[in-house]
């Protein structure tokens, strides 16, 4: 006799890391149940607010359902949904923040974090390159400290663990989406800039736009900027 | 199942292969001196993740053949007609397998007709499917942890130094999120005139 | 017991006459000897095996007649002897071959093969309820491990590797004949041509494609000739000529 079971897992993969002054939040684009694609573009990303970007992953109905709640007021008391949500932004002090949550309301503030279907290969490599695990510090270096990679780098290690994802499992690919919110204030050369963009460290097919206002009302010159990346995943 | 897990890399030129050091019984841990790793000839090695007994028993089996080949045939045998043999053992027990995924990692002695022979590894299933991979072939209970690190961390053409560091990274930090492997681990570098072997610390939670 | 026929002595296959000898082994070979005459060259770049072929009537259809056998993409037989032995032992020989691939994925070496023939046919001299094969086999072969070679296997269960060597009827002027003939630089080419020669000696009757079969293994010049491409199979290292290639050969 079988149970009924109210929930599906949609796969897919999310993840997010820290800076100092900013965070990205990413995921893939792809929606599938069991072997069958029912999507190449869903969105498991989304901007709440202008310091604050949501990626949920898990049964995408919950998903879009809990999304559309926490648009509608900030709080947070609605979690039979099965659901992983990471949260990036900055915090109030200005410094970028990723809080992870599992789907009943345990939440952590964290350098970085993978979740979803491909949790297992991306969570070992995060902690190797986000967090230093691992590795040794050559005599007279500078000390490791997770949470300060330059913006560049941190896009190359998203599109990196996102492609590596994408090539070993079958849930994961499609597209790339990632937001990437800055503190008011910081340049956002390093993201713009036609320089910044021609570095080799640079991924590649890699399109940038800013966000417009998201509704929110902003100090001028104190105003939160949000851009969204996008990138195409092999669909294979 | 007793937990562990195996990794192998090509180089430049090199070929190399890991294993953790644990032994358990589900969560609890027996042994942080465990090795899945053993040698066939100079230049040829196997790992057998999987369930400890058979890792005792098909490496005795595999010696026994290895053995035997050598004697018969006047010649070591090679990285890829040894898989073939691993295959074969393997499916002699097709319907009571053995519990092992097996990775062969060696680097072929150079021959008149074959003066450059590239250095091979290769993977089975429990029942000896074989696969040859370009990159690494991965195996036992870190098995997605490692594809995920070592998908990121691989890239051709290695020197067996950085192959060495590419391949412990990759052990390492897949065995610290996997519950089941880890206590350590041992690494071998196979180059054309010698082989390295370091046992690499790890975390022991 | 002085009895004409060799006695006591020469019915169990498995009693020593008191001079050391299984005389019923030295029977088998007489069987051979009788045979028609096989020989081999091994050359430079490959070994050459070839046989007369007689046909004892007219009326007998000579496309159902085979004396040199393809084992396996890299060896072959010849024999001289009974040719209801040679068709067993071919048999044991293939089911060796196939044994060995699906073990090794892929073919044994010469060695190796004859060998475990050489087993076999030992165990006919030593077990109960059989006889000897009545065969000597010439083996040709390419491998990896010790590239081209020729066995020669006895009733006993013998074997040895040949430079040249021949069997049968004709075998103690045929291998005169070699002995003058063989240098060891020997081309493929020159070996096939000898080979003609040296059959031609002893043969009685015509020679042609029809009356005699040659079979030759070849040694691959490079690395992409023993490595085969997805859905391709590897060119075979010893194979049989054709009766126009013989032709040709016998024409010049």
């Amino acid at each position: 006799m079988s149970r009924f079971n109210p929930y599906e897992e949609n796969g897919g993969s999310i993840l997010a890391i820290a800076g100092q002054d900013f965070s990205v939040i990413a995921g893939d684009t792809r929606q599938s149940l069991n072997y069958s694609i029912q999507t190449r573009y869903a969105q498991k990303v989304f901007p709440l607010t202008s310091s604050a970007v949501l990626a949920v992953n898990g049964f995408a109905a919950d998903g879009k359902n809990f999304v559309k709640r926490v648009k509608q007021r900030l709080e947070r008391r609605m979690f039979p949904f099965y659901v992983y949500n990471i949260l990036a932004g900055i915090e109030e002090d200005g410094t970028g923040a990723v809080y992870s949550f599992d789907p009943v309301g345990s939440y952590e503030r964290e350098a970085c974090r993978g979740a979803g279907a491909a949790q297992s290969l991306l969570q070992p490599f995060l902690d190797n390159q986000i967090y230093f695990k691992n590795q040794t510090l050559a005599p007279g270096a500078e000390p490791f400290v997770p949470g300060r990679l330059p913006l560049s780098t941190v896009l190359s290690l998203v599109v990196d663990a996102f492609s590596s994802a994408t090539e070993r499992h079958i849930e994961v690919g499609d597209g790339l989406e990632m937001y990437v919110v800055m503190a008011p204030g910081r340049s956002a050369d390093d993201l713009t800039a036609e320089e910044a963009q021609q570095a080799k460290e640079w991924p590649s097919e890699l399109t940038v736009e800013e966000m417009e206002s998201l509704g929110d009302e902003q100090e001028e010159g104190k105003a939160f900027r949000v851009f969204r990346l996008s990138r195409p995943l092999k669909r294979d | 199942m007793n937990g562990g897990s195996v990794v192998a890399m090509i180089g430049k030129d090199c070929v190399a292969i890991a294993s953790d050091l644990r032994l358990g019984s589900q969560a609890v841990g027996l042994a942080s001196n465990f090795e899945k790793v053993f040698p066939v000839n100079d230049k040829l090695f196997i790992g057998l993740s999987g369930l400890a007994t058979d890792t005792y028993t098909l490496r005795e089996s595999l010696r026994f053949r290895v053995n035997m080949y050598r004697m018969k045939e006047e010649r070591e045998i090679t990285p890829e007609t040894f898989t073939h043999l691993v295959s074969s053992t393997l499916y002699e027990k097709r319907f009571g397998p053995y519990f092992i995924e097996p990775v062969v990692a060696g680097l072929p002695d150079a021959t008149p007709l074959n003066p450059n022979p590239k250095p091979f590894i290769s993977t089975m299933d429990t029942i000896g499917c074989i696969t040859t991979p370009k990159d690494f072939a991965v195996a036992g209970t870190a098995t997605d942890k490692l594809y995920g690190v070592a998908e990121g961390l691989w890239e051709p053409d290695l020197e067996p130094e950085d192959l060495f560091e590419t391949i412990s990274q990759t052990i390492l930090n897949a065995m610290d999120r996997d519950a089941l492997s880890g206590w350590g681990a041992v690494v071998h570098v196979i180059s054309k005139d010698k082989v390295v072997t370091r046992y690499l610390r790890g975390r022991m939670d | 017991m002085a009895v004409p026929g060799g006695g006591a002595y020469s019915f169990s296959l498995t009693t020593f006459s008191p001079s050391g000898k299984l005389v019923q082994i030295e029977h088998a070979l007489a069987a051979v000897q009788a045979g028609a005459t096989s020989l081999g060259i091994k050359a430079k770049n490959g070994v050459v095996i070839a046989t007369e072929k007689k046909n004892p009537s007219l009326l007998i259809d000579d496309s159902s007649l085979e004396k040199v056998a393809v084992i396996c993409p890299n060896i072959g037989f010849v024999y001289s002897g009974m040719g209801p032995d040679f068709r067993v032992l071919v048999t044991k020989a293939r089911k060796i071959a196939q044994a060995y691939w699906k073990v090794y994925g892929e073919y044994p070496p010469v060695k190796v093969l004859v060998a475990d023939i050489a087993a076999i046919v030992q165990k006919s001299t030593q077990q109960g309820g059989v006889r000897p094969y009545g065969v000597s086999l010439l083996i040709a072969g390419w491998d990896s491990h010790r590239g081209q070679s020729l066995y020669q296997v006895d009733p006993s269960g013998s074997f040895w590797a040949w430079k040249a060597s021949a069997i049968g009827k004709n075998m103690v002027n045929a291998k005169t004949f070699l002995e003058k003939r063989y240098n060891d630089d020997i081309s493929l080419e020159d070996a096939i041509h000898t080979a003609l020669l040296t059959l031609k000696e002893g043969f009685e009757g015509q020679i042609s494609e029809k009356t005699i079969e040659i079979g030759i293994a070849t040694t691959p010049t490079s690395p992409d000739q023993m490595e085969a491409k997805s859905g391709e199979r590897l060119p075979p290292t010893f194979r049989k000529l054709t009766e126009a290639e013989i032709r040709d050969y016998l024409a010049l």
